[in-house]
């Protein structure tokens, strides 16, 4: 679906181009624009390298990235000298296709591109069922003899009806093959349309000529099912493909499309979000998406994130409090003042880090396209070899068995192995959280063997994990519960809550939950949870008791972190501080990645003798606190040096280097700028859990990497074999190629659900 | 089995008025989304398909 040259021309308006575009400026250096585009037309990685090379010699450009598992490109390119169209126009001149990456031009063009893979099949698969027809006489030998005349007039039907499947249908394959010899290379689709054409010439041969060159034997019902089962393996790919783009997209394209101006005239105006500018007063009313990331001015309301962070209980949000792009309002009708919009927006950030994941081709994938040309010279000189030998043995079959050996050997298998497996691991990663920017990462993750963690703000979180308990009145009867017996009550209250403090005092237990049985339990939202446990005395949990609020003046509170009281029939006993408080679920995550080999170790800037605490409570045998940034770098660094793979995660801009430094990196969602820039990923949702889960699902991608490249390679080395010895005639070689590819696909597939 | 030289030239004729039957039914975006139509009846706003139904 090329643009025509006035609907390229649109692409240079600014407004327009910033929809698909990001801006950055390197020191004093010109202003650079990173610009997403939708490339048509590729199907393989070779394809990929030939749209690379056509944009380097475009003029102004600075970096390509082209996948071809994703069709998609990202181009760095410098503004003062190119312009996005003439981009395009160096695709498409190129031979390919390029649309903007905005979800409208990608929905139309997967529409497009669905009608036109289906119109296709559908021509090559009726055909071929008639084709079919037509053949079946021969099949039981009525041909033979006296209806000689018959037996041509059925040939002359079968090409006139395999003529529709040769010019439209198979066309794909030949312009395919055509593009990659003109540029002096091979790829996948060259055996095939070899294959296509040799048949059909021997076929038509046969069917005008009987008893020429080409023999009697017409292949026009093999020629026809095999291009339908390749076209219909392409479909069925293509399909798979865009319900992963469409997926995606519906996660990532909930910006709405205008916003609720307040003019200075106290007038409200509907304008297109593009034209938001900073200091914009927006209303926005219930149940839509925040337009840009900005400030509450009036209202309140509760906001649903799950779709940046995860999180998926609605956050509440007051006056002055910071909303996030792309989230949803769903308490009430706010006003809000704009602070970020377009491409700064966090939103955009983290779609942009998706796109940049997803246009990538790792080392893995290198190795597979660097294979797949001496495959297929092995492929021609094999069939070349295989009709000369045959034509010694049996001419009569000798085309037969060329075409069977071409159609057979399935590189796209091969080469498609690691592409869809990342991809669809990266999809499946992002849903559960965890963003990666590079897909070199899914290796690091799954091999792993030591795991640097940064203790506050990773482990902990910044009100951050000593609980400290604090005996306030002490009945003589009271007297003798210890400490931890208080504790162990309050636990088990906490555990009932889901305030974030609660939650932190459940974790902090060794046994939540446990102990005691609780009856008439009762929370009150912003106060406490009160409870009656087995012998009928009533336990109440929660923020500062009334008989203590006049003699607040006596308990000086925590700067920082929480506090909350534990009363028993009305009678404060404690106060519990936490100047520290451990991560929801990151004892579990240490103690399943432990259980699961890994050596975890904490690298902190912390004191040292906090660090020790946290890191016997964790189980955690190696910690060390009191580090510089330099120290904890030479700490990595030893790791690699006795031969480990070493993981990072952190947050901090202290972190920032480190992070640079391990094998794998993730940075915490709410870290520092600088630190999620230097990492491979970023756990959106602050969740230690999510390492777990990621790095399962990541090995998870390496073992369907290795079945994938074990079947392609047996599928070859046995189908091979059998088209050689002249025992897989061309429709079944047909079959076998397109179930290979998809086989493949199909497996990956596995890993998005 | 002379008829066959009537019926093989009639066969191939009308599989390709089938063939451009069937482009006029895909290009024309009928094939687009197959849940459309039966998602439709779910939908109150819709207009109506026979407004003199249970008149």
């Amino acid at each position: 679906m090329p643009l025509n040259p006035s609907a390229a021309g649109v692409l240079d308006d600014e407004v327009e181009f910033a929809r698909f575009t990001r801006f950055s400026v390197e020191g004093t250096g010109p202003r650079i624009a990173e610009s997403s585009l939708r490339v048509t037309g590729m199907h393989c990685a070779a394809c990929a390298t030939l749209v690379e090379q056509a944009l380097r010699r475009a003029n102004g450009v600075i970096d390509v990235r082209v996948s071809a598992a994703a069709q998609c490109a990202t181009v760095r390119w410098q503004v003062d000298q190119t312009r996005p169209s003439l981009l395009v126009l160096a695709i498409e001149q190129a031979g390919y296709g390029a649309v903007p990456d905005t979800a409208a031009g990608a929905r139309a063009m997967r529409r497009q591109e669905s009608r036109d893979a289906l119109w296709r099949l559908f021509v090559a698969v009726f055909c071929a069922m008639q084709v079919m027809m037509l053949a079946a006489p021969s099949y039981f030998g009525m041909a033979a003899g006296p209806v000689a005349d018959q037996k041509k007039l059925l040939d002359w039907g079968s090409w006139l009806l395999t003529l529709p499947v040769m010019i439209f249908a198979a066309a794909p394959f030949f312009t395919g093959a055509w593009r990659s010899l003109r540029r002096g290379r091979i790829g996948m689709d060259v055996p095939a349309a070899l294959g296509v054409i040799v048949a059909f010439v021997a076929s038509s041969g046969a069917a005008f000529d009987p008893g020429g060159v080409f023999g009697r034997e017409v292949y026009f019902d093999s020629l026809t099912m095999f291009v339908s089962f390749l076209l219909g393996g392409r479909y069925l790919e293509m399909r798979a493909r865009h319900h992963a783009e469409a997926s995606l997209e519906d996660s990532f394209g909930r910006l709405p499309e205008t916003a609720l101006r307040e003019q200075a005239d106290g007038s409200v105006a509907t304008i297109s979000v593009l034209r938001l500018r900073p200091g914009d007063i927006v209303r926005v009313p219930l149940g839509q998406a925040f337009c840009a990331d900005g400030v509450l001015t009036r209202g309140r309301t509760r906001a649903d994130e799950s779709l940046l962070s995860g999180e998926s209980v609605p956050i509440d949000k007051g006056v002055g409090e910071a909303v996030i792009a792309g989230s949803i309002n769903l308490g009430a009708p706010v006003t809000m003042r704009v602070d970020r919009v377009a491409a700064d927006t966090r939103y955009a950030a983290i779609v942009a880090m998706m796109r940049s994941a997803r246009s990538q081709r790792p080392a893995a994938y290198r190795s597979a396209d660097r294979w797949a040309a001496p495959f297929l010279w092995a492929v021609l000189l094999l069939s070349v070899a295989a009709a000369a030998a045959w034509s010694a043995i049996e001419p009569s079959r000798a085309v037969w068995v060329a075409v069977s050996v071409l159609i057979v050997t399935c590189p796209c298998a091969l080469s498609l192995a690691a592409p869809s497996a990342m991809l669809s691991c990266t999809t499946a990663l992002a849903r559960r959280g965890v963003l990666l920017r590079r897909v070199d990462a899914i290796e690091g993750l799954a091999r792993m063997q030591t795991l640097f963690i940064d203790k506050t703000g990773t482990l902990t979180e910044s009100h951050g994990a000593s609980m400290r308990i604090t005996r306030l009145t002490t009945p003589p009867r009271d007297a003798h519960i210890a400490d931890a017996a208080l504790q162990d009550i309050a636990a088990s209250l906490a555990a009932w809550s889901s305030h974030p403090l609660a939650k932190a005092l459940a974790a902090a237990s060794e046994r939540p939950g446990g102990g005691v049985v609780w009856r008439g339990l009762v929370e009150t939202p912003g106060e406490g949870l009160q409870g009656r446990a087995e012998d009928g005395v009533l336990w109440r949990l929660g923020s500062r008791p009334a008989a203590l609020a006049h003699a607040g003046a006596a308990h000086a509170e925590p700067l920082i972190g929480g506090a909350c009281w534990l009363s028993r029939d009305g009678l404060p006993l404690a106060r519990f501080d936490f100047p520290e408080v451990l991560r929801v679920g990151a004892a579990d995550a240490v103690r399943a990645l432990q259980r699961d080999g890994v050596r975890v170790a904490l690298l902190s800037g912390d004191d040292a003798a906090r660090v020790d605490a946290l890191a016997r409570h964790l189980g955690i045998a190696d910690a060390r606190g009191g580090l510089s940034p330099e120290q904890k770098l030479v700490a990595v660094r030893e790791a690699q040096a006795r031969g480990e793979r070493v993981a990072m995660i952190g947050d901090g801009v202290n972190d920032a280097p480190v992070l640079a430094q391990a094998d794998v990196s993730l940075a915490m969602g709410e870290g520092a700028q600088v630190a999620r820039a230097q990492a491979d990923g970023v756990l959106v949702s602050n969740a230690l859990a999510d390492v777990v889960r990621a790095r399962a699902l990541a090995r998870k991608a390496l073992r369907v990497v290795r079945q994938n490249l074990a079947w392609a390679a047996g599928y070859n080395a046995a189908c091979v074999p059998l088209a050689l010895l002249g025992l897989l005639p061309p429709w079944a070689a047909g079959l076998g190629m397109a179930t290979s590819s998809l086989v493949v696909v199909v497996n990956s597939l596995r890993l998005a659900r | 089995m002379d008829i066959l030289y009537l019926l093989i030239p009639m066969s191939a004729a009308l599989v390709l008025a089938l063939l451009g039957l069937f482009a006029w039914a895909l290009h024309g975006g009928q094939f687009d989304d197959l849940d459309q139509h039966g998602e439709q009846i779910l939908d109150a706003a819709a207009d109506c398909l026979d407004p003199h139904q249970g008149a």
